[in-house]
């Protein structure tokens, strides 16, 4: 009987293509477009700024920092129709008389950021300085070698300056490792629209209350739901695994790496699933029609996503959003997942979390169970 | 005796939906069960079949207590509601497997349901492309899978063409040949004449008349459907 219940289920979940367009080609689409859209922000590497030189000294001291901005890779030299900053060096800067000079001007393009123009100003100002220093250690090695040597051997870099270590394992994800468990997290909880149109199209047709005629109880008729959408869930995941792996680096984007445990990465995709299928069938079984349970559905998803970081990354939330966002589901989810891609997490790292949405789940489905008791027993 | 219901009363809040109900029902033949709409009927299904438990009265089906014997009544009945109670997105033929597998049918019945029901060149076709009247066999067929010794009948022809209609009532008289007890609710009394042995009226939850459909026409020297007019309103009235 059981299973005549779950290879029904199966049938009519696979035979709803906006369903499926649902769990699978709406989270990878995600994952791509935002992956891609996020990468920069994401990135870890260092900084470039697309740049171009005019330069109306033409004097040996404006060559030189040209060339010394050449060398330093933050700077891309491209036309001046494409520059986001233009420095502009006027004539006299480089007249070795005066060590003050007129200014260089910086023109940058309207869309840039202020903090992307602080970061442009600091860079220039090094090769300013660098080369100021240059002049500098000249003019003094003609008075005192001892004194030049002090000057010169003063060393602008970062490099040179700090050491910069990371207390832990490095906590901030790429664009790839934050997109792939966000959407897979988001994604799962839209079994909401499968789940709900097949179990509101039954109880309104009556199949429910015929099925219960025929000695299914509501229970079976429940847990039966919950085999197919489990075991598709953990196929969504997987999916949404290869495409941030296979697919997101076919667009010049970080791949997805798999630092972590595989067997807490199968153990937590299965905790969140039973949460995501609990939380759906309650939607289903109380709502009265599907345009109900979708929109309850959706609304649902979107505030559970939005608290628990899908929408904005979590480590850019103040404190008190971070610890608001621990009552989300989808929060302890998207943990998880951060621990095994990121982290390097074993098995362990990840079960607290796991057994808070086996939890969640386990009495959401529960809770179903007899609110379709209940139903069925109104009768035709 | 097939049914005996005993003063049944089921309520919903302050709406009594049986009312003191008492009726019984012979074995081996066609019960029409008649009733303007909120009269009872799809109650009175719902409390035969064990879907909705009763506040007071007692039931019997083929002599089980309808309280402590409810599995076994529902193995030897089965119900057709009046909505189409099977999946648009199946088959016909995966439709009547799921349903078989549900009450492990035999496949004797199996076969009957489809040759009674005229199915057998359906079989491939997905449920949502059938016509009104093959949805309403479909819907039948699968009430006739655990080979059921009665069978209940809500409303079966709404909305369906004259032609599909009158192949519904041949198929539920096929239904009492091989022995079935059918229970049937409907609105139109042309129906209910041309093939119910006996007929009860209800309204408001209660028994308003009960007889052989003979004995019924033949107290009142006139059609049934005027019969069940005069006898609804006067239900109504009080």
């Amino acid at each position: 009987m059981f299973s005549a219940l779950v290879k029904k289920e199966f049938l009519l979940v696979l035979r709803d293509r906006q369903a499926l367009m649902a769990l699978f080609i709406m989270p990878a689409v995600f994952i791509l477009i935002m992956s891609v859209a996020m990468r920069d922000i994401f990135s870890q590497e260092s900084i470039c700024f697309d740049t171009a030189i005019v330069d109306a000294d033409r004097s040996g001291i404006s060559k030189t920092l040209a060339e010394n901005m050449a060398a330093d890779q933050s700077f891309r030299f491209v036309d001046r129709d494409e520059a986001e900053f233009i420095v502009y060096i006027p004539k006299g800067y480089g007249d070795e008389n005066r060590l003050e000079g007129p200014k260089i001007e910086i023109q940058v393009k309207g869309s840039a950021k202020s903090d992307v123009i602080e970061l442009f100003k600091a860079k220039l100002l090094k090769e300013v300085v660098d080369l100021k220093l240059g002049i500098i250690t000249e003019r003094l090695s003609e008075f005192s070698d001892e004194a030049a040597a002090a000057v010169a051997s003063v060393k602008l870099s970062t490099g040179a300056l700090f050491d910069l270590r990371y207390n832990e394992k490095k906590k901030v994800p790429n664009a790839t490792q934050q997109s792939v468990p966000t959407w897979i997290v988001f994604g799962m909880f839209f079994i909401i629209i499968p789940m709900s149109t097949i179990y509101i199209n039954e109880r309104k047709q009556h199949t429910l209350a015929r099925l219960n005629s025929m000695n299914v109880s509501a229970s079976l008729i429940a847990l039966s739901k919950v085999v197919p959408y489990l075991f598709i869930a953990q196929i969504q995941v997987w999916v949404m695994i290869a495409v941030g792996m296979f697919i997101v680096p076919l667009f010049d984007t970080p791949a997805l790496e798999i630092n972590g445990s595989i067997s807490g990465l199968v153990f937590l995709s299965f905790a969140l699933s039973v949460a995501a299928v609990g939380l759906s069938s309650l939607i289903a079984v109380i709502a009265d029609s599907t345009e109900q349970a979708t929109t309850v559905g959706g609304i649902s998803n979107i505030l559970l996503g939005s608290i628990g970081g899908v929408m904005v990354p979590k480590f850019f939330m103040p404190e008190s959003m971070q610890t608001l966002a621990n009552i989300s589901p989808m929060s302890w989810g998207l943990d998880g997942f951060l621990d095994i891609f990121l982290k390097g997490g074993d098995f362990f790292t990840i079960v607290n979390e796991s057994l808070m949405l086996l939890l969640f789940g386990a009495v959401l489905l529960i809770v179903s169970m007899l609110v379709l008791d209940r139903r069925l027993s109104r009768g035709f | 005796m097939c049914i005996k219901v005993q003063n049944v009363t089921k309520r919903y809040g302050d709406i009594n939906a049986l009312d003191g109900l008492s009726l019984e029902i012979k074995k081996g033949r066609i019960f029409g069960l008649l009733g303007v709409n909120g009269a009872g009927k799809s109650t009175l299904l719902s409390v035969l079949n064990g879907l909705t438990a009763i506040d007071e009265g007692k039931v019997e089906v083929f002599g089980l207590d309808l309280e402590k014997e409810i599995r076994e009544i529902r193995s030897i009945s089965s119900i057709v509601p009046q909505n189409l109670a099977f999946y648009e997105k199946l088959t016909v033929r995966e439709n009547l497997d799921f349903f078989s597998d549900i009450q492990q049918a035999s496949e004797a019945h199996y076969k009957k349901a489809i040759e009674i029901n005229d199915l057998s060149k359906l079989l491939e076709q997905e449920a949502s492309t059938l016509s009104g009247g093959q949805k309403r066999r479909l819907n039948m067929a699968i009430g006739l899978l655990n080979d059921p010794q009665i069978i209940y009948f809500d409303e079966p022809t709404v909305g369906i063409d004259p032609k599909s209609r009158n192949d519904i009532l041949d198929s539920i008289k096929a239904y009492k040949d091989l022995g079935i007890t059918v229970v049937y609710t409907s609105h139109y009394m042309n129906e209910i004449e041309k093939i119910c042995d006996d007929v009860a009226v209800i309204a408001k939850g209660k028994l308003i008349e009960q007889g052989t459909l003979a004995e019924i026409l033949q107290s009142r020297s006139e059609t049934l459907e005027k019969h069940f007019l005069a006898l609804t309103s006067e239900a109504q009235d009080v």
